[in-house]
């Protein structure tokens, strides 16, 4: 099950978060994700890990609350981050993300405030909940 | 981890006992200590102690199974009571002596087998020889080892002469035999099913064994958890759990002390991912999240320990198992922190349990006698029955009661504080700030529950610059709502009106993000929402409007905003309060003439929700008289005549409101009569009667953007209407300097002369300013720039190195130098000059007179500047500048020539000048004790006519003796030449060269000239004469080998016949045949030798006779001679000039006087 998606951006700045679940922990989500870019920090950073490190990259690592975090870095510095079951996901979540970016009234670097965006994170996710379940 | 035994911390240690022969018993266990690894001894006095290792009895005949998985003295038994080997020392005198003796041994061993079988341990008989000559005899020996039943290599000879080596062999066979006690000590307690656990391997000091034991022991314990059923539910899991704590606690020891990080950290994973789950009764879970939190911080502390001896763990390769380990896992601070969380949990979950149990008075004596029980993880309680105590096991209730008496007694909040201080300082140290950042919010937020306000405001502060910077504007909210809360209980009005405003003016908003904030425990500031935000913003306006205080707070008398107690907030340019009020000043022009006004706009700009009314606005400039006053009018106009009386000016605005992320633009005069930079510092605003807000200044052209809400996708508009101004507009111009209203002349005429002072006169008039403490600055600049003063160029001759010099400022006529005050400047340098000029009232002029001199011709710069300040009171603020520049030209006035001649109608043979090719360059050659004439003229190079004072020829050489007619030079200073420009004066001298040095130098020529201006005497000053020299050129002294002179009569007369004699003089020690030829002349008739070659004696001359009688009259061509030597081979004639002569038609009739006189004098030519 996914419990939240996050884009954010190359100065670390939130650009969108949503989460999915019924409980009221959002803003623990909050403070999940931005942990998370501590890692990410720490993989683009350190030339060692870097060269591993292609255009796009996936992070698989433990979190005290019984879930597993995914990060993906795009070419652009932008990270995803999500908690969810199958990599595909960020596959679609970067094409929905490309869209959202690449209308002419959105500034680049502020925040995502596209509805259709949200609606098709929302259909994703959706997905992705069940086919898992399923 | 302080908590667990020694026994469970430390590798175990190999225990043995000896017994016998007391006096060795303490070089012997000091030996083995020092073993390695060292071996513990249990020393008995005598044999009789021996019945302490007997075991007990009561444990045989009862086959029924143990009660409790694993007893709690199991292992120290083992360490500190059990040994594994018992050496029995026998000396040899108990054993060659009396039969009585012998029967003494035997009696011991028996009694020691007896002992020892039903445990298993090993025995090890030493025989002890105090002497070498002692020997026990072979049959002895035999009837020991019988007696003993042991392998023969168990019975040791202990030779006190070779005492070391004895001790080493002891030593030896004592680890053998142990390792063979807990070899069959471990198989053995194999076979027990449910004790199939501890480690004999771990005696043994296999660890790799001993881990296999644990780990299989470990599962054992795991597939217990469903089976058994022997005690309560929640008492059985709760011993379960300590079991496999402890465990897990070996097993990672082991693993960690090895070395093997990546495994440990794998184990520690699995440990905790089969017991997470087991949470146990729903009463009970507060224990489950007791005990994992001490999983984890016991785990964190022995990679703590072991991460000191293992430096570089992110070498490690940590990629086992199916998942991948993170570096983070192999980090103490990451279990930290989940220790951490856990006991969070279990204070949570505890306080539950606590309410549940109403009862929690009657608890009390009940737990206080209850007791953990012999096995690990199992609790009692411990009844007195007389004289014994009796352990009575305990229900589950009475377990959860007694656990919740005990749980009462820990204060939770210092323990997380303290895992989370561990955490923050490791990630700290690692660099990994945001995961340190948290760790230090969940502290603070400890800190904060508890009251400790001053621990818990550097932390939220910390950690709100990284949310800041970084645009978590949820999390920013929520930190910021702890510490508002905490100015809040502290009475911090300032800091709690700061973060009040800065949580009101933050881009937390509505639309998609609202659903997402239902928090279940946020913070003191609730959820971040634009609601909350008009609710924080309205609490503010009602602080600051100074009418009431804050009500609902407890201590509402701090939180109060009186004439007493102002406030004032200060927002720079990196404060994170600038999205509540941003100042933005732009002056439309750039560059503003003094006294004049033009148009300045400023503009604010709040992200407050509620709209703001400002009531006054006060603008600062750095020129202070500019500062003005913006009024509300709204507003009371009470305000205006306070401030009327600092003579500020104010301005009225109809309205001072601020929307939302809408620009106030207000735009008004401004004017500045100082020169300079006028700048817009800062803009205050003033809300309420004791509010104010200073806002730094800032310009449209380098705004930075909001911090928070610069990633926020809003509407921007530009701070002023006009969007170039947004652009380019400054808070800072530049006011000019006021027009001056003084003249400043120059007056200089024509081109200035090398060697003359040239005088320029300046001129200081005022038109229209007084003159305050001017100063006139003169310079002289190269026209062509650069180089022009340095000696780079110049030869050595010059001796200073400009090339044009100021040589002084000389005052207005007739001033009186010690009417100057002391106070006046006059600098004076070669190329700069400073005069302070007087005071001059409006329509007075000054004029000084410069003085140049040039040293080589040369254009050259001449600036004059005159600084004043029109007004005597504010001498050094303002300066009003003149500026005026001349080209003045250098130029030489008089050019010098120089021609040599030799006497007329004598030519010396110079053998130099007869080379084939002249050489230009060589100097020219004059011949030797011969009357030679130098001619040296003089030119007007000059525009305007000079008057020449005299010319001299200073000889400074010995070798020349230079006839100079110097009778005839105050002649010429009594009368000055008049030069007209391009006019040539020349003057001849005579040389006769009498040294016989190569090299003759002629001389320096002197002329003393000046200008010849018709108005000198009107001007007043005397022109002073100018001396300019000239070195002439060196020239060649030879003696020349022959000389050939004409000798005719001056003139001659048609038909009257005359004689021409041509003197041929040999100079020379040799004989020199010379061959001559005359040609004929048209005009004369001629009698002698046309040509002939004749040698001429040394030293001696020959004389050619000729007559002549001429034909025609005028001037007329005399026959031309010509001579070549042989001996030079150099043939030459006198030149055309010395062979004419005039030829009168008759006899003329002139008076002939003085002709001698005449020719030497000095002619003025053309």
């Amino acid at each position: 099950m996914i419990v939240c998606v996050a884009v954010v951006g190359h100065q670390n700045n939130p650009l969108y978060i949503q989460s999915f679940t019924e409980a009221d922990d959002a803003l623990k989500l909050h403070h999940i994700v931005h942990c998370s870019l501590d890692v990410v920090d720490e993989r683009v950073n350190n030339p060692k890990n870097l060269d591993q490190l292609s255009m796009r990259h996936f992070w698989v690592f433990f979190i005290p609350l019984k879930i597993t975090k995914y990060g993906y870095l795009t070419n652009t510095k932008v990270k995803f981050i999500l908690v969810t079951t199958d990599l595909d996901f960020f596959r679609r979540f970067h094409a929905a993300y490309v869209d959202a970016v690449s209308n002419p009234f959105h500034v680049p670097g502020k925040k995502i405030t596209s509805k259709t965006f949200a609606e098709r994170v929302s259909t994703i996710v959706k997905s992705f909940g069940l086919s898992s379940a399923g | 981890m302080e908590e667990y035994p020694e026994e469970l911390r430390t590798p175990p240690v190999t225990l043995i006992s000896i017994v016998g022969c007391p006096e060795l018993h303490t070089p012997i266990s000091k030996h083995l200590h020092s073993e390695q690894p060292p071996i513990n001894t249990l020393a008995l006095p005598d044999f009789t102690k021996i019945s302490v290792f007997s075991k007990p009895e009561s444990d045989n005949p009862s086959p029924s199974p143990p009660i409790g998985i694993l007893k709690r003295d199991w292992l120290s038994k083992h360490r500190t009571k059990i040994p594994s080997v018992l050496a029995a020392l026998f000396s040899h005198s108990q054993l060659s002596s009396d039969p009585a003796a012998w029967l003494q041994v035997c009696s011991h061993i028996d009694q020691i087998k007896a002992v020892l079988r039903p445990r298993n341990l090993k025995l090890l008989v030493v025989v002890v020889l105090s002497d070498s000559n002692e020997d026990v005899s072979e049959d002895r020996m035999l009837a020991l080892r019988k007696r003993a039943d042991l392998d023969s290599k168990y019975v040791v000879v202990f030779n006190q002469n070779e005492y070391s080596q004895s001790l080493q062999r002891l030593g030896s066979v004592l680890a053998e035999l142990a390792n063979l006690y807990y070899r069959d000590e471990g198989r053995r307690i194999k076979l027990r099913i449910e004790k199939k656990t501890f480690s004999s391997p771990e005696f043994r000091r296999d660890w790799g064994e001993a881990l296999r034991f644990y780990d299989e022991a470990y599962h054992i314990l795991r597939q217990m958890i469903g089976t058994s059923k022997r005690l309560p539910a929640i008492q059985r899991l709760v011993e379960i759990k300590i079991v496999a704590e402890q465990l897990n606690f070996k097993i990672s020891t082991l693993l960690l002390h090895a070395g093997k990080v990546a495994e440990a950290v794998t184990w520690f994973r699995q440990h905790n991912a089969s017991y997470r789950r087991l949470v146990g009764a729903p009463e009970a879970i507060f224990l489950h999240w007791e005990w994992l939190s001490r999983q984890f911080l016991v785990f964190a502390e022995l990679l703590d320990k072991s991460s000191a001896v293992i430096k570089n763990i992110s070498s490690l390769v940590l990629a086992t198992g199916e998942k991948t380990l993170t570096e983070w896992e192999s980090r103490p601070a990451y279990y930290y922190q989940l220790a951490a969380q856990y006991l969070e949990e279990k204070r949570s979950s505890f306080e539950i349990a606590l309410s549940m149990s109403e009862t929690a008075n009657e608890i009390d004596n009940s737990a206080e006698s209850v007791v953990p029980s012999t096995y690990v993880g199992q609790f009692a309680r411990l009844l007195e029955q007389g004289d014994t105590f009796v352990m009575q096991p305990l229900t589950d209730e009475e377990y959860i009661r007694f656990a919740v008496a005990e749980g009462k007694r820990f204060q939770d909040s210092f323990e997380i504080i303290a895992l989370l201080k561990k955490s923050y300082e490791s990630y700290s140290n690692l660099k990994v700030q945001r995961m340190a950042s948290l760790c230090g919010f969940h502290m603070a937020r400890e800190h904060y529950a508890v009251g400790e306000f001053n621990n818990a405001k550097p932390l939220f502060e910390g950690i709100a610059n990284l949310y800041r910077q970084e645009g978590w504007v949820t999390l920013l909210w929520e930190v910021l709502g702890y510490l508002q809360e905490c100015a809040r209980k502290h009475g911090a009005v300032k800091d709690f009106i700061e973060y009040s405003l800065e949580m009101a003016a933050l881009p937390a908003s509505s639309g998609t993000d609202t659903q997402s904030f239902r928090f279940k425990d946020c913070g003191p500031a609730g959820p971040a929402s634009l609601a909350q935000r008009e609710v924080i913003h309205k609490e503010v306006l009602v602080l600051v409007s100074g009418e009431s205080g804050l009500a609902s707070v407890e201590n509402s008398t701090n939180l109060k905003i009186t004439g007493d107690n102002p406030l004032h907030l200060e927002i720079d340019l990196v404060s994170p309060l600038r999205s509540v009020l941003l100042a933005s000043v732009a002056f439309h022009e750039q560059i503003i003439k003094p006294n004049s006004s033009t148009l300045i706009t400023l503009s604010l700009l709040s992200q407050l929700p509620l709209t703001v009314e400002i009531d006054q606005l006060e603008v600062q400039f750095n020129q202070s008289d500019c500062n003005f006053i913006i009024m509300n009018a709204q507003s009371s106009p009470l305000a205006s005549m306070v401030d009327d009386k600092q003579g500020r000016r104010v301005e009225t605005s109809p309205s001072l409101t601020l929307s939302t992320n809408r620009w106030l633009r207000l735009t008004y005069d401004i004017k500045s009569d100082q020169s300079g930079k006028l700048e817009c510092t800062s803009v205050i605003a003033k809300m309420g009667p004791h509010f104010t807000i200073c806002c730094r200044a800032e310009s449209p052209a380098s705004m930075d953007d909001l911090p928070i809400w610069k990633f926020e996708d809003r509407v921007e508009s530009s701070p002023t209407k006009d969007p170039a101004l947004a652009f380019t507009g400054q808070k800072a111009a530049q006011v000019e300097e006021p027009d001056p209203q003084v003249d400043l002349n120059l007056g200089a005429s024509g081109p200035a002369f090398v060697g003359e002072s040239f005088i320029v006169p300046v001129t200081v008039i005022s038109t229209g300013h007084a003159v305050y403490a001017g100063e006139l600055k003169i310079n002289l600049v190269d026209v062509r720039g650069g180089g022009l003063f340095s000696p780079r160029e110049t030869e050595s001759l010059s001796m200073d190195s400009h090339h044009v010099e100021l040589l002084g400022i000389s005052g207005p006529e007739g001033e009186d130098e010690t009417q100057l005050g002391t106070d006046e400047i006059k600098k004076i340098q070669k190329s700069f000059g400073l005069v302070s000029v007087p005071f001059l009232k409006c329509g007075e002029s000054w004029s000084c007179k410069l003085e140049i001199k040039w040293h080589r011709p040369k254009p050259v710069m001449l600036y004059v500047s005159l600084g004043y300040s029109p007004h005597s009171n504010e001498s050094t603020a303002q300066k009003v500048n003149v500026h005026k520049s001349l080209q003045i030209e250098g130029k030489t006035a008089v050019e010098f020539s120089h021609q040599i001649m030799l006497p007329f109608r004598r030519d010396p043979l110079l053998l130099s000048r007869i080379k084939s090719v002249p050489d230009p360059d060589q100097p020219a050659s004059l011949p030797l004790s011969e009357k030679s004439v130098l001619i040296v003229s003089v030119k007007n190079s000059a525009e305007v006519p000079l008057r020449l004072l005299s010319m001299s020829l200073e000889v400074d050489n010995e070798g020349i003796e230079g006839s100079c007619s110097m009778q005839h030079e105050h002649e010429t200073l009594l009368d000055p030449a008049l030069l007209v420009p391009g006019e040539k004066f020349k003057k001849v001298f005579t040389v006769i060269s009498e040294a016989n040095s190569s090299k003759l130098r002629l001389g320096t020529v002197c002329v003393r000239w000046r200008r010849d201006s018709v108005n000198e005497e009107q001007s007043g000053s005397t022109i002073v004469s100018v001396l300019t020299t000239q070195t002439l050129p060196d020239v060649n002294v030879e003696l020349p080998p022959l000389v050939v002179s004409l000798d005719c009569p001056p003139y001659a007369i048609l038909g009257d016949p005359f004689t021409f004699l041509v003197k041929i003089q040999n100079q020379t020690q040799l004989l020199q045949e010379v061959k001559f030829s005359l040609a004929d002349a048209q005009s004369f008739v001629l009698s002698g030798s046309h040509n002939d070659t004749v040698f001429v004696l040394p030293k001696s001359e020959y004389i050619l006779n000729y007559k002549l009688v001429p034909l025609a009259s005028g001037i007329q061509q005399l026959p031309r001679f010509t001579l070549t030597s042989e001996r030079y081979s150099a043939g030459f004639q006198p030149s055309v000039t010395a062979s004419t002569i005039f030829v009168f038609p008759s006899k003329p009739h002139f008076k002939v006087a003085d002709v001698e006189d005449k020719r030497k004098e000095s002619i003025v030519a053309e």
